[in-house]
């Protein structure tokens, strides 16, 4: 689903946030991605998600190579993929109905089809009642699980998550980490950068870790979890 | 297909509805495009009635014979009639010089300041129209010299000689107004730009967020570009408005001052097809404007 081969990210001025970093993701695979802030775990996601692109290495991506994936390409791209942020990057003046149909309407389907999916995505994530109100009105948990109903809405073979739990609590956190578990289950690969180690414990599923740009542990292949 | 206009549909209302929803800065908008667009509209009218009223004016060259203040009005009279029999003339009118005060009292807008005045300061007139067929420069030109030899005449002049000034000098104008449309069109797509920058920077998030859930730069443009096409298009119909009032405002003076030189000349306001191409071009400019500045900006705000 995900190949990284030898990737390198060096931004203008020299920093370089990524230093060849190889590894592969399975279809249908559920991995977790650590690290501390700056060790290289969202230049990943930029890089997934074509936000930016790779200096060196080869990328793919739901099997399509996006070193040679033309810029007017990305759009439909990215509709293969969904993306949950941990500022929910949610619209506050349009109500959860809205939000979550957002990437269905910037695909043009028709409005029948459109209510259907949302509030199929919606009743998914326990929020069917909701959809009238305005993200502000919303808890935190609950403004996270909208994203999570956009994200899925366009029933996406790979979604990726960037710290969705990083603001919640240990219960809506336990809650938001096995709505994805339940997605992984259901065949989607799901890849989640996180750094609570709490989650990495209870779900048992494959851990990566960068450090300084660096992937220094693999749970398939090392044996150690690197804890400084 | 159906769909495709569907979705157009949608976004022109959901576009009618972010104008509606800040009707003041919407209503400044078209009000200084309206008033942009009037300027060049305004003047293209009103050489293009100049126009008109200079050619029926050259139909009818005439020549003016100013008499000298001496001559009484029985002889005046007489240097009418005789001028009438000459073989180029077709007809001549004899204007004393009460009436031309009367006249010019009527028309000027001076009657006060003259009604100050103790003696008529105006000379007695006789306007000559000449023959068709020695309506020729040449010839005009040989009746003219004959009328001067005359020695109670203190002045004649052929009207022709400032038609053809006025004309050349329309000819001028319509040359400026162009350039002015040409600037203040820019005006038009720099104002448009400028206002769709800022409605562009105040929905920057919800641009960033529809690029991540996959949404085509034409799909963000859209909204943009009916927004631009909307306002120029309600600002070249407030031009409309402005130039059709404006010339409604000033027929009555236009008419009583076209009839002084002419026969009665009506005043035109914009015709179908000028209106048509002053909202079309409203329209494009809006567009345009809007296009260049959300490409502009849209490159700015990643992702890509």
């Amino acid at each position: 689903m995900i190949q990284l081969e030898n990737i390198s990210k060096r931004y203008p001025g020299g920093h370089d946030a990524l230093k060849a970093v190889t590894f592969n993701v399975e279809p249908e695979e559920m991995v977790f991605v650590t690290g501390h802030s700056g060790a290289g775990k969202s230049t990943l996601f930029k890089l997934i998600t074509l936000i930016e692109r790779p200096t060196r290495g080869i990328l793919q991506v739901n099997n399509k190579n996006c070193n040679k994936l033309p810029n007017w390409r990305i759009p439909y791209f990215r509709r293969d993929i969904g993306i949950i942020f941990q500022d929910h990057k949610l619209l506050l003046d349009r109500t959860v109905f809205d939000n979550v149909a957002l990437p269905l309407v910037v695909s043009g389907l028709n409005h029948r089809e459109i209510q259907r999916r949302v509030r199929a995505s919606l009743d998914k994530v326990g929020l069917l009642n909701k959809e009238k109100l305005y993200p502000l009105t919303l808890s935190g948990g609950e403004q996270q699980r909208v994203g999570i109903a956009r994200a899925v809405v366009n029933k996406p073979p790979l979604i990726l998550a960037d710290e969705p739990t990083g603001n919640l609590d240990e219960k809506l956190s336990d809650e938001i980490m096995d709505l994805f578990y339940d997605f992984h289950i259901h065949g989607v690969t799901v890849m989640i950068a996180t750094h609570d180690l709490r989650q990495l414990k209870r779900l048992r599923k494959r851990v990566i870790q960068l450090a300084e740009g660096q992937l220094v542990y693999d749970s398939d292949n090392d044996n150690e979890y690197n804890t400084d | 297909m159906k769909n495709y206009f569907l979705r157009h549909f949608q976004t022109l209302f959901f576009s009618l509805g972010q104008l509606w929803s800040t009707p003041i800065a919407t209503l400044m908008t078209v009000a200084v495009l309206a008033i942009t667009l009037a300027l060049p509209a305004g003047l293209f009218i009103v050489l293009e009635n100049a126009q008109q009223a200079s050619g029926a004016i050259e139909d009818s060259a005439q020549i003016s014979v100013f008499l000298k203040k001496s001559v009484s009005e029985s002889s005046a009279k007489s240097i009418s009639q005789n001028l009438a029999r000459h073989a180029d003339i077709e007809r001549t009118r004899y204007i004393s010089a009460k009436e031309a005060l009367a006249e010019f009292k009527k028309y000027s807008g001076f009657g006060d300041a003259i009604k100050a005045m103790k003696k008529n300061p105006l000379p007695a007139v006789i306007i000559v129209t000449p023959k068709q067929n020695a309506a020729s420069p040449a010839s005009l030109a040989n009746l003219l010299a004959t009328i001067k030899k005359n020695d109670r005449v203190e002045l004649a002049q052929l009207d022709l000689k400032w038609v053809k000034r006025l004309s050349a000098f329309l000819v001028l104008a319509k040359r400026g107004v162009w350039l002015l449309a040409v600037l203040l069109g820019l005006g038009v797509v720099l104002t448009i730009g400028n206002t769709i920058r800022l409605a562009v920077t105040n929905r920057r998030s919800e641009i960033e967020i529809t690029k991540l859930v996959g949404g085509t730069n034409a799909f963000i443009r859209r909204p943009f570009l009916y927004s631009g096409l909307i306002q120029g298009l309600l600002g070249s119909f407030g031009a409309w408005l402005l130039v059709q009032g404006g010339l409604l405002v000033i027929a009555e003076p236009m008419s009583q001052l076209t009839s002084l030189y002419a026969s009665q000349l009506q005043i035109r306001g914009l015709d179908g097809s000028q209106t048509g191409l002053l909202l079309l071009i409203g329209a494009s400019l809006g567009w345009l404007g809007s296009r260049l500045a959300v490409g502009r900006h849209l490159r700015e705000i990643n992702p890509t």
